[in-house]
Parts: structure tokens; sequence; C-alpha cells
């Protein structure tokens, strides 16, 4: 257990650089106030979510093996860096939601717990949705990223790119697309919204191993 | 134990190894020896799993080594390997923590016998002492197998001797399969205990030093003669000036005779004849 928790200790020290932006861009974002709507602060708390998977897949998977860490420890340290990266954005967010949107009495606040449609369930079952999802984010980007040194990881890319350039302009396939992101993001049915969410990270992460496994160094 | 059968890699329409086949049952230090671009460094690359070979098997510890291997119980160092900014001290305890086999006592000793400032962040270490840290981490991590490309890059004649005592140490310490890759030919033959000399992605040389110190040697007189004696010896080379001849031979020794001049070949010559132009394959 402890080669899996010092990989994860060392994803965290070398995403110091992506909290540190975060914090910045959370304390420093700013809406006119003529505007009589706000974003809260707390949505660029995603931020950090999206900048992780950029250092542990690019950064530490050759430092960890230099240093005779095995895949497996690698695979199982980042999957539960994730895991704690998601839980720990997803109740700075809740908080802000909570505590400091409600501050700005002048303006109403757009946070993405209501956006989605998250704090209709309550703040403990919202937290776990956006957990879920953010969980999901993660691996999506560490699995996305983990590929782009072969052909099938540009592949993914031209079939992403693809699916947005055709399902967008065409109406029934943009239907499809939008049902898509109702069941992955914009989703009140908590239950089901968590169950798509972490059913979708198995497979990524299942997918991961299997890219990881063709990594070379 | 490692066991390569018939290994061949391709890079696009470049061939690397070709049908490579090697077996390593004992443990010892052996010293892989090539030309640049022989293939030493995609041949240890391979034995650790960092990359897949086109076809034949790589077998470690009866263990079937690929990418897929997720753990090999291999240790491997490459030149210029990049490691976290950390100081030195740190990194060695990050290893230390991340393989729970790791020597931490040994790493600590070296560090301090090698006079590596504990508190230096790695990036501001000169070459070869990053080159020095990356190998006492390889050397501590206690697995079956280690392989070493290249580690006496960038060391200054101390640091090589220093690198030797530093290699026999460790190895006494805990008997295992350590092979290392070089150029410098003559200061390793003092810790090795066997010679793999690789050539064009294909094994030339796989013994002892003893049967080269026994059987190498070189032949030298005129062309008649030499041809002569050596007919039906393992000739690996020859060079031909006017009516003179050399040969170079890899057999049972000969008598010394008139007229001919017989001479036992340096590792250093050995291998230089077995790789050039028109060396032979003794494997």
């Amino acid at each position: 257990m402890k080669p899996v928790l010092t990989v994860i200790k060392r994803n965290f020290a070398s995403n110091l650089i992506a909290l540190v932006i975060t914090i910045l861009v959370v304390l420093l974002s700013t809406t006119s106030s003529d505007s009589s709507i706000s974003i809260s602060r707390g949505n660029y708390t995603y931020l950090y979510m999206l900048m992780i998977p950029f250092f542990i897949v690019y950064v530490n998977f050759n430092k960890l093996i230099h240093l005779n860490a095995t895949k497996k420890d690698y695979f199982w340290g980042s999957i539960l860096t994730y895991i704690i990266a998601a839980a720990s954005t997803s109740m700075v967010n809740t908080f802000i939601h909570l505590i400091i949107d409600p501050m700005n009495q002048t303006q109403i606040v757009i946070n993405l717990l209501e956006l989605c449609g998250w704090s209709e369930n309550g703040v403990f079952v919202a937290f776990f949705q956006q957990f879920a999802f953010l969980l999901m984010l993660a691996v999506f980007l560490h699995v996305l990223l983990s590929m782009q040194s072969y052909w099938y990881g540009w592949l993914t890319d031209a079939v992403l790119v693809a699916i947005i350039c055709v399902f967008v302009p065409i109406q029934p396939l943009r239907q499809i697309l939008v049902g898509f992101f109702k069941l992955i993001m914009f989703n009140g049915n908590a239950l089901l919204h968590i169950s798509v969410c972490l059913s979708i990270s198995m497979v990524l992460v299942l997918v991961g191993k299997a890219v990881l496994k063709r990594r070379s160094i | 134990m490692i066991e390569l059968n018939q290994v061949s890699k391709k890079y696009q329409s470049a061939t690397v190894l070709k049908n490579f086949t090697l077996t390593i049952e004992d443990d010892g230090i052996y010293c892989l020896l090539g030309r640049n671009g022989a293939g030493k460094t995609t041949l240890l690359k391979s034995i650790a799993g960092y990359q897949n070979i086109s076809s034949g098997t790589i077998r470690v510890n009866g263990h079937s080594i690929s990418t897929a291997t997720m753990d090999t119980g291999v240790s491997h160092i490459e030149n210029f390997a990049k490691h976290f900014n950390l100081p030195v001290k740190k990194l060695i305890r990050v290893a230390g923590d991340l393989n729970p086999r790791f020597d931490y006592e040994f790493a600590m000793e070296m560090m301090e016998r090698f006079e590596l400032d504990a508190g230096k962040k790695f990036n501001r270490l000169s070459l070869g002492m990053k080159t020095m840290v990356s190998t006492i981490i390889c050397l501590a991590s206690n697995k079956s197998v280690v392989l070493l490309d290249e580690p006496v890059l960038g060391f200054d004649a101390i640091m090589r001797t220093e690198f030797y005592d530093l290699l026999v140490e460790s190895y006494s310490r805990n008997p295992r399969i350590i092979i290392v890759s070089t150029h410098i030919v003559d200061e390793i033959a003092k810790v090795m205990q066997k010679l793999i000399i690789i050539d064009k992605g294909t094994l030339r040389f796989y013994d002892t030093l003893q049967e080269i110190e026994t059987k190498a040697y070189s032949v030298s007189g005129l062309k008649q003669e030499v041809e002569k004696a050596t007919k039906d010896l393992h000739t690996f080379g020859e060079i031909q000036a006017g009516g003179l001849l050399t040969r170079f031979i890899f057999d049972l020794p000969i008598s010394q005779r008139d007229h001919l001049e017989i001479e036992k070949l340096s590792l250093q010559d050995f291998f230089i004849r077995m790789v050039e132009k028109k060396g032979g394959n003794l494997s």
C-alpha cells in the first residue's frame, strides 16, 4: 500500500501549480456588477480537475517509473488521486455554493450545482453527483492524454471532433448529443446520474488500464 | 534468469534487433558492448518492458516481459533519466517508499561515500552527479535484474573508478543479474563476469573474459605462412598489407612458429575486430 500512497503524494505535490492557478482564478474572478447574473467562483474549482491529468500523465509517469515504481502502483495511485481530488473539489464548490454564494444579495449567482439540477436533491446528494461527474471528467482526460502518443489516440481525437461536427448541425443527431449531456451532466435524477457517471468512469478506468499496458517508456 | 528467444525489434523500416537469442542464467555482472546504434539501448529497454518487441519472446525469472507487464521485477536506468526536482536525500526516500525491497541503508551509505550533497536539488547537480544518483537508486532497488545503460557517461576517471567499486559492493551485498552497457571496455573488464557483444542488432559474442584471454589472438607474417598456420582455425577478421597478413583468431592457441608473430588480443582490440565491418560471428 505504501508505494500507492507515495504515488498519490507525488501526484499531489506535482499538481501544486494546478492548485495555485485554480485558487488564483477562484479568488480573482469577477463578474460585472451591472449584470443581474453572477457566475459563482465555485465553478472555477473545476479547473483543478481539468489540469491535474496533464501533470500525472505527462510529468509524473516517467519519473515514477525511473524511481522503480511499477505500472500497477502508478495506475492505482492515479485513480485514487482522482477520487481524492474529485471529492475535495466537490466539497469546496459545495461549500462555496452554501456559504459564499448567498453573501451576494444583489445578483443571481449561478453555480453548476444548481444549473445541472443537482442541488434539487439536497446538499449531500448534490456533493456525490458532482463528485461522480468530476471523477468521470478527470479519468476521461487521463485516458485521452495517455493515448496521445499512439495512433489510436489521434483516432479518438478525430472521432470526438467528428462527433461534435456532425452531431451539432443535424437536428436528430443533436438531440442525441443533448440527451447524452443531459444524462451525464444536467441530470436531476441523482441515482441515474451517479450510476451513469460511475459506470462510465469504470469503463474508462478499464480502457485506461489497457492503454497503460501498451504505453512505452 | 533472462531468456531472449528470437527477439526482433523494428522501427518502421529499420530493424534494430535481429533474431536475438540469449540466456543469462547465473547471477553476475555482465558487460554489454556494442558500437553506437548497435541496439544496446533497445535491447535493455525491451528486457525492462519499457517497449514492445516486434517478434520473439523475453522472459525474466519465467515471466513474460512486455509493456503489458505491470510489475517486471527489473530495474532499468537510462542515461539522462529525468527525476523529480527534489533534494537528493528526499528523492532517495521517495524511491524507497515506492519500492518495498529498496535498500535504503545502502543508498544512504553510497550517497555519503560519493559526497553527494543530500540537500541539493536534482536539477542543480552536475551531469555526473545526476547519473550517480540514478545509478544508486537503480542498484539499491534490489530487483532481481538491474540494467544500467551507459552509466559512466559524464563521469571523470575518478568517478568511473568509484562507480566500479559501487557496482562490486552492490553485487557482493546482493548477488543478482546486473547488465552494464558501456563503451569503455578495459575498465569494466576488472569487475565483469561475462561479456555480451552486440553488433547491428545481432549477438556476436557471449562468454567469459577468461575465454577471450585464452582464445583471442592475432597471427601476423607472410601471407602464405599465416594462411597455412590458421587454415583450420576460427578467424574473425584480417588485415592485409602487401604480402603481409594479420589474422584475428578465436580458437585454441597455436604454438610459436618461426616467421610468425602471435600476440594475445586485448579486450579493446578483440571488441574492435569483432564489430568492425569484416568482423566475424562467434555466437
